[in-house]
């Protein structure tokens, strides 16, 4: 019913919560992944206003309108083969959410930016390094020669620490790849369906 | 001639999602500012009269940034509601207004000509619209008129607006009935 009407106005837009959270969290993703160097101060708080907009997000698929809780658009493998089937097929569908291909990329974009706050959070143990200074002084992450000393005393917590770097990298390479995957995903669709998905995204406009 | 009222509606409606949704944003990262400068508290000066206030804050916004989604998802869902009754309501006139016409047997320029009087068009304005001489129009207007038992415009429109007050409305006090006795209240 909803998507009728909306389809009469002229396609379906994302609510406003949906809409920022996905703007700031890709813009996030852009600049922590491509521009702010890892470690550095900035790319800390993105991470935090990220983790922010997660959890906003995913909060939203519990509480928020029709098509934007998690019940529209369950990972499901085998709808996920159907749809590709219909592409097959050349049969195009309208969805009142994602796509059952679109939702799979959406939970694997979601788990991966979980990992990234988890294993970014774990890795810097204060939460807010220079930022404050009670007589405590953070040592530097990744300053070789200050941190050889001890090396060898908790080398176990410094190997921890790799692991979590090693991760941390993993999963941001990923990311973007999954974001290259996503946006050929939109642009594909949006060919087929003859509709523009990424106004959607962008909002109602002028009307 | 509602289209600027309902439109005037909807953007309102819109606007207030919108603030919501701003709102929910700040919310959503002051407490993870303030959980993360909770977490550090702890670490440094351990469970303090200062701490536990700004935990009671962090829990707060928590809980806050919850509800005002569920403001907003309601606020979204009403102006979803009333979308979908403005087209449903608009929709079901222009089934009323068909109904009308093929009762009175007009002819399909007839029913235009009239169809356009009823949307608030003056003689000259309906006969440029159909490219037809304002003396042609009078006369299918009159044969209009003539059709629906009417003499002018505003009884004809008239027509109409009786059948919208039939049926109670949503959200006014129903009309009062002249039949009915004063007496048995509403």
């Amino acid at each position: 019913m909803t998507a009728d009407t909306a389809r009469a106005q002229g396609g379906r837009v994302w609510d406003p919560l949906v809409r920022l959270t996905h703007w700031t969290i890709a813009f996030a993703v852009v600049l922590n992944g491509l521009i702010v160097e890892g470690g550095a101060q900035l790319h800390i708080w993105i991470g935090y206003a990220m983790i922010a907009m997660l959890g906003l997000r995913l909060l939203w698929g519990l509480v928020g309108p029709e098509e934007a809780r998690f019940t529209a658009f369950p990972p499901s493998l085998r709808a996920a083969w159907s749809h590709i089937a219909d592409i097959r097929a050349g049969r195009h569908e309208e969805h009142r959410s994602h796509n059952p291909l679109g939702a799979l990329m959406a939970y694997a974009m979601w788990a991966t930016l979980i990992v990234m706050g988890v294993t970014g959070l774990a890795m810097e143990s204060d939460p807010f390094p220079e930022g404050r200074t009670y007589g405590y002084v953070e040592p530097e992450t990744g300053d070789e020669a200050q941190g050889a000393e001890e090396h060898e005393e908790d080398g176990e917590d410094e190997e921890g620490e790799d692991v979590l770097e090693e991760i941390h990298e993993f999963g941001g390479n990923l990311l973007l790849v999954l974001a290259a995957l996503h946006l050929a995903g939109v642009a594909f669709e949006s060919r087929r369906g003859g509709r523009n998905l990424v106004r959607g995204m962008i909002g109602p406009g002028r009307r | 001639m509602t289209a600027p009222a309902a439109g005037g509606a909807r953007r309102g409606g819109r606007m207030r999602v919108n603030l919501l949704a701003a709102l929910v944003i700040l919310q959503a990262l002051c407490a993870v500012f303030f959980v993360g400068d909770v977490v550090a508290d702890l670490r440094l000066t351990g469970l303090v009269p200062h701490t536990l206030f700004e935990a009671a804050v962090a829990v707060a916004l928590i809980v806050g940034t919850f509800f005002c989604g569920l403001e907003m998802r309601r606020a979204i869902e009403a102006m979803r509601r009333s979308e979908q009754a403005v087209a449903a309501a608009s929709g079901a006139f222009g089934a009323l207004i068909e109904e009308r016409f093929a009762g009175w047997s007009l002819t399909p320029a007839e029913a235009e000509v009239a169809l356009f009087a009823l949307k608030g068009f003056d003689m000259a304005e309906i006969a440029a619209l159909r490219g037809a001489a304002p003396g042609t129009v009078r006369a299918q207007l009159a044969r209009v008129y003539g059709k629906a038992g009417v003499t002018n415009r505003s009884q004809f429109v008239s027509l109409f607006i009786e059948d919208l007050l039939d049926t109670p409305l949503v959200g006014l006090p129903s009309a009062p009935d002249p039949t009915a006795p004063r007496a048995a209240g509403r």
